[in-house]
């Protein structure tokens, strides 16, 4: 397509990012690379600084420190044809209501040098009965179907996806996360993804980072992630004294091991548990909770 | 020192750029969508009731007065004629324009565009075509179906029609701007209207544009002196009635080159303010702020969401 169009693998280059309010750090220096082609998820709790994070990537807001390339450009000064390379779907749009469904997406395509057909983008999102349709009739799925279509009309290399799934149901849902495959396995567009909803990171995502209060608290395939969860095992078990005790290691059989000798026979109540992806990541959000509250909690949690 | 960090995108170095000076391809976005936005206008009951109703009431009005403009034989329905003409191109600047931007910035109409390749500048083409029809429409419907209805005033030779001509778009130079840059500061569509509505209303009473300015205390006058509607009304009384009536004036004349000048002044305090004012609201627009504001009209109740 356009010269400007480099081999670089890497779509999103982010190092050190921060960003700062007053003096509330929001942004204590990411860093991010997220490579041509792949769906890319941002997880993390509502206020953890992934709609921050994304609105720099898109060149809507400045960041106060650190070096972000996105498409090889600083997003704060990308130019017109820079943004003809991205795409958005926002949870909030609610604009042109008044207007057809495929008139609205013919004429966006005006915009772009090299527009996908709009006829073929309403079959791809599912919205071809809807095309004679105004805008403010659709339901939520559909609607942002729609914003899907409009932010892939002009054949952008990165697609932005920020929460999009919220207020859906089950239905909506699986038929978005399909659309959101089949966008970057069939159409070859890279999908930067922010949710809260780990399920849908781990359903949709080649790679997650999980933000948590202004942190990647972990980043990688979900495989690995559960791998690296499931690394540290849990081990319950009740003391002499009747009281519960519990210890994550790194060597269950071993602490099982002594525990059996320790007690000269059967241990009471034990029980061994590998955390999964789950467990590591409510484990985070509410140890960052905790922390927020200055408190360390009721449990004793032994390292 | 901490204080000097950039907190905010509105103090940006301002390399964002968005809106510039439109493209070849944006004019051609922008007319289009200009078309597509008169084309929904149409198709709207309520918007068109609306502009329908001005016309209405400006008739009824001329219909209804049957004295003359005092010290003339111009008969005071063409006076409140010529000040519904001047009223209308004002309302279409400073009410209607400054509400279509706020509910569409509130909607995420700015943020859409803004997010496209040459969208603010096409977005800035299809306002200005989708209001010059709108003035010209309605100034036409006005002074076409008073001639035929209630005996209106019609520009009496090629003078006249200049005159007329030249008043409608330095009025509408003077009001749009001034409503874009308005439109840009407000804070919602809810406030909006209040906010805009009153003042309106009050410059439309103390402008002389329905009833003889010469019957209002001197100081009101002046205060009314300062806007352009006075000044749109008088320039436009000037093209529509008899040469003769301008004894009626405050001057005793038309004073023309006053309305040109007070009206250009305006174009060009508007265009200052406007420009600076509308690259801020395009470049402020961001997904969260969108969300914010959404959070905040659902819990007001006055949004469906």
């Amino acid at each position: 397509m356009t010269p400007a169009v480099s081999t670089d693998r890497s779509v999103v280059h982010a190092r050190g990012l921060t960003m700062t309010y007053g003096d509330v750090d929001v942004l204590h220096g990411i860093d991010l690379d997220i490579h041509r082609g792949e769906i890319f998820a941002l997880l993390g709790p509502n206020g953890a600084g992934k709609t921050t994070t994304v609105e720099i990537l898109e060149g809507f807001r400045q960041r106060s420190a650190g070096e972000v390339r996105v498409l090889g450009a600083d997003p704060q000064r990308g130019d017109d044809a820079w943004r003809g390379r991205i795409g958005l779907v926002l949870q909030s749009w609610r604009d042109h209501g008044r207007w057809r469904v495929a008139e609205l997406l013919a004429h966006f395509a005006t915009y772009y040098p090299d527009p996908r057909d709009p006829a073929e983008l309403l079959a791809l999102t599912g919205l071809t009965d809807q095309a004679d349709q105004q805008v403010d009739r659709l339901s939520g799925g559909r609607r942002r179907r729609l914003d899907v279509a409009l932010g892939i009309v002009g054949r952008p290399e990165l697609l932005f996806l920020d929460e999009p799934t919220t207020g859906f149901d089950p239905e909506a849902r699986r038929e978005f996360h399909v659309l959101v495959e089949r966008l970057a396995r069939d159409e070859g567009v890279t999908v930067l993804l922010t949710t809260h909803d780990l399920a849908e990171a781990e359903r949709l995502a080649d790679r997650i980072a999980m933000l948590v209060s202004g942190r990647i608290r972990a980043c990688g395939t979900p495989s690995e992630l559960a791998r690296r969860a499931a690394a540290r095992a849990e081990v319950r078990w009740t003391a002499d004294d009747g009281t519960p005790r519990r210890e994550r290691t790194g060597d269950p059989s071993r602490l099982v091991w002594e525990l059996h000798r320790d007690a000269d026979g059967p241990i009471p109540g034990l029980e061994v548990r590998r955390p999964t992806l789950e467990d590591t990541y409510l484990h985070m959000v509410h140890q960052e909770d905790d922390d927020a509250d200055g408190d360390v909690g009721g449990e004793a949690r032994t390292a | 020192m901490k204080g000097t960090h950039v907190t905010n995108e509105a103090d940006a170095t301002g390399r964002t750029r968005t809106p510039r000076r439109p493209t070849r391809s944006s004019w051609r976005a922008g007319l289009l969508r200009g078309g597509i936005e008169l084309r929904h206008l149409l198709r709207n009951p309520k918007e068109m009731s609306g502009h329908l109703t001005n016309v209405v009431v400006a008739l009824l009005v001329a219909a209804y007065i049957s004295d003359d403009v005092p010290g003339t034989q111009t008969p005071m329905g063409h006076l409140a004629l010529a000040g519904f003409a001047a009223y209308l191109l004002f309302q279409i600047g400073l009410i209607n324009l400054p509400q279509m931007l706020v509910t569409e910035r509130e909607e995420g109409v700015l943020l859409r565009l803004r997010a496209t390749p040459g969208g603010i500048p096409a977005y800035l083409v299809a306002k200005c075509l989708l209001l010059v029809v709108v003035a010209v429409g309605t100034l036409a419907l006005l002074l076409g179906a008073a001639a035929l209805l209630v005996d209106g005033p019609l520009p009496r030779g090629g003078g006249d029609w200049l005159t007329l001509l030249w008043v409608t778009t330095l009025g509408l130079l003077a009001v749009v701007p001034l409503g874009a840059a308005i439109g840009a500061v407000l804070p919602n569509p809810r406030e909006a209207l209040a906010l805009i509505v009153l003042p309106t209303m009050g410059l439309l009473m103390t402008s002389g544009a329905v009833f003889p300015i010469t019957s209002l205390p001197v100081p009101v006058q002046q205060v009314a002196a300062v806007f352009p509607l006075k000044w749109m009304a008088q320039g436009l009384r000037s093209a529509l009635l008899p040469d003769a009536a301008r004894t009626a004036e405050p001057a005793g004349s038309w004073e023309l080159p006053m309305v040109a000048l007070v009206l250009a002044a305006w174009a060009v305090v508007g265009f200052l303010l406007a420009v600076p004012l509308l690259r801020r609201a395009a470049r402020r627009e961001s997904g969260s702020r969108l969300a914010a504001r959404h959070r905040k009209a659902a819990g007001s109740g006055s949004v469906p969401a």
